[in-house]
């Protein structure tokens, strides 16, 4: 079609301007494919840390426990013992089982007390579930006989704690009296997860369970299960409880990520509001052009007029400009946007410099690293292209409507 | 039956609240075939006078009648479907297309009509190039031509569709006079091959010696309508 002709020729004029609006078409979608890859780099990150360090995949606990887990109650506790521990691991999928006991306690270093979160475990349990143990600054993970505690770093410097420094802990037993563990600190933890490097104290599970006395229950079970078996393992534990007539719960990690997803949420907004900046940069990149090529082209309008064009066929041909800067633009910006998501999908973005950002609550140590989503790269590409052709067609539609005698004679 | 005919047409632009008038009143009839020229001063209408006729303005009053057709009560739409199909232009500016060879300059105006096969469209725009005598200068952009390899372009462009009537406003204007003839005599080529009728402005007197019916327009009104040889 000849118009298409035309409109692909054209952009060959004002080659300086075209290129402008090209690279700022580009920059923009670089900007935005390298920071959607970089939060869903950080979101990949927040529920890696999730699961790492608080959750595992999979937790088990007692239906009417669960939705009062943040109280740290010391009732409706799993019964938990050998067998049904040999059963669970041996269910497909399921490849770590770590039995714990949380509760509330008031951390005392002899002069300040705070509050805290005690976590009673089985450390080789854990280590199949958990990664913290590769994230000691000082000492290690204690034997299940030890009296020894492993806390976060930065408990350890609010408390103005160190190595093998004693800490007591004042705890309520089930029966609501008080009683006091006694142990001394065997390794400091700095995690990617600031719940564990500030509020938790892990604790061999036979001595909470004395000083508490729940005898040999617990309040969850964490599972690690194989990649892409979560879902698989869940029902199978599910249909276990349900033959044995167990009062038991299988639930996913997600239930107790509500502040993460919300955090997502926050996350998809953001992208969309990035995403809308872009097109909106698009959108005024190609409108100035368009409005400048019609203003330089009046003349030629009004030739095209005389000549007997319709109005849509010479918008169309100012479309078919649009579209050819928004393929341009796009494959630019897509080219750049690969090159700047590989940087920082394999090299990550240091951030150490910036501080601990663990302690706002960001789970990262020192880079973040972006994640590929090429689902993007054909959505930005598409949708920009379609905003460019769309927006050109009002300053296209204006210059057609001129008067073709005023066009012709540029009054 | 007259090609063109104007019965009292008269046209007054606003211009704030003064009512400025172009055209007082014209009454003209062309045949076709005709080679006219209408000439007179700056602002007396002449341009206004070949646009009314083109098409491409309408008139306040009087009647415009075109091939038969009262094109002075038509739609834009309209209007365009009837430049498209009957009438060429030229222009002083050529306002060709700079990124468009002659030959694609000469063809888009071929393709507006929509009705021809690709070999057709090819051999009618290379026939009208060769025709205005740009033969081998096909393949070159307007920025590679001369002022008069301009025009002779627009000259093929506006003839290349078989239209009824080619109206050309100064078209000479900004050519050198050796130039300017050589154009003219192109133009009085195509009108004795083709029997296209044209009408065409100028201040030129040695370039008015070439048309056979001189219109004289003073103040929006026609003053003398003379025939030659």
């Amino acid at each position: 079609m000849f118009s298409i002709r035309l409109g692909i020729k054209n952009l060959s004029r004002q080659k300086r301007r075209n290129i402008i609006t090209i690279l700022v078409i580009a920059f923009a979608f670089f900007g935005y494919l390298f920071l959607e890859s970089l939060l869903n780099g950080m979101e990949e990150m927040s529920f890696d840390n999730i699961r790492d360090f608080e959750t595992g995949d999979i937790q088990i606990a007692h239906p009417e426990y669960w939705p009062e887990r943040k109280e740290l109650p010391l009732d409706h506790l799993v019964e938990w013992n050998e067998i049904i521990n040999d059963e669970i691991e041996k269910i497909k999928g399921v490849s770590g089982v770590s039995p714990e006991l949380r509760f509330s306690a008031n951390l005392n270093n002899g002069i300040d007390e705070m509050g805290v979160i005690g976590l009673g475990i089985i450390p080789e349990n854990y280590n199949q579930v958990f990664k913290t143990q590769d994230y000691f600054s000082e000492g290690s993970l204690f034997a299940l006989n030890e009296n020894k505690a492993v806390i976060g770093e930065r408990m350890a410097e609010l408390m103005d704690l160190k190595m093998n420094d004693y800490i007591i802990l004042l705890v309520r037993t089930r029966e609501d009296t008080f009683n006091t563990i006694e142990v001394e600190i065997g390794g400091i933890v700095k995690t990617l997860n600031p719940i564990i490097n500030s509020t938790i104290v892990l604790l061999p599970l036979h001595l909470v369970q004395q000083a508490l006395n729940t005898e040999n229950n617990v309040s969850m079970v964490s599972l690690k299960t194989n990649f892409g078996q979560e879902e698989l393992a869940q029902q199978s534990i599910h249909e276990y409880f349900r033959e044995e007539g167990l009062p038991l719960e299988a639930y996913s990690w997600r239930e107790s990520a509500e502040s993460v997803i919300a955090l997502s949420t926050t996350k998809k907004s953001a992208i969309g509001i990035i995403m809308s900046v872009v097109l909106l940069i698009g959108m005024v990149g190609i409108i100035n052009n368009i409005i400048l090529s019609a203003l330089e082209r009046t003349s030629e309008i009004g030739m095209m007029k005389a000549l007997g064009m319709k109005e849509w066929e010479i918008v169309f041909v100012f479309m078919v400009e649009a579209a050819g800067i928004g393929v341009m633009g796009g494959l630019a910006g897509c080219l750049l946007g690969f090159l700047g998501v590989n940087w920082l999908v394999n090299n990550g973005f240091y951030i150490e410099a910036w501080g601990d950002m663990t302690q706002y609550g960001i789970p990262i140590l020192d880079r973040i690293y972006g994640v590929w989503n090429y689902y993007s790269f054909g959505y930005i590409f598409f949708l920009g292209v379609i905003v460019a052709i769309l927006s050109s067609i009002f300053p296209a539609y204006w210059a057609a409507h001129k008067d073709p005698v005023e066009a012709i004679y540029q009054r | 039956m007259p090609l063109l005919e104007l019965k009292k047409v008269k046209k007054i632009y606003q211009q704030g609240k003064i009512s400025v008038p172009a055209l007082r009143g014209i009454d003209l009839t062309v045949e076709e075939g005709e080679f006219a020229t209408i000439f007179g001063p700056s602002g007396s209408g002449k341009t206004t006078l070949l646009n009314m006729i083109g098409c491409l303005d309408t008139p306040t009053e009087g009647e415009i009648q075109l091939n038969r057709k009262r094109i002075s009560e038509l739609s834009k739409k309209d209007l365009a479907m009837t430049r498209r199909y009957n009438i060429g232009f030229i222009f002083q500016s050529y306002n060709l297309i700079p990124v468009l060879t002659a030959f694609e300059n000469v063809e888009f105006a071929i393709r507006l009509i929509g009705n021809l096969s690709e070999k057709e469209i090819r051999e009618k725009a290379l026939k009208m190039l060769e025709e205005v005598g740009l033969k081998g200068k096909e393949n070159r952009k307007p920025g590679e031509l001369s002022g008069g390899e301009k025009q002779r372009v627009a000259i093929a462009r506006a003839l290349v569709k078989e239209p009824k009537i080619v109206l050309a406003d100064e078209p000479t204007a900004n050519l050198d006079s050796e130039t300017a003839q050589d154009v003219i005599k192109n133009m009085v080529k195509m009108n004795e091959e083709l029997g296209t009728t044209f009408i065409f402005s100028t201040h030129d007197p040695q370039i008015m010696e070439y048309a056979r019916r001189f219109i004289n327009l003073r103040d929006g009104l026609i003053s003398s309508d003379k025939r030659g040889k």
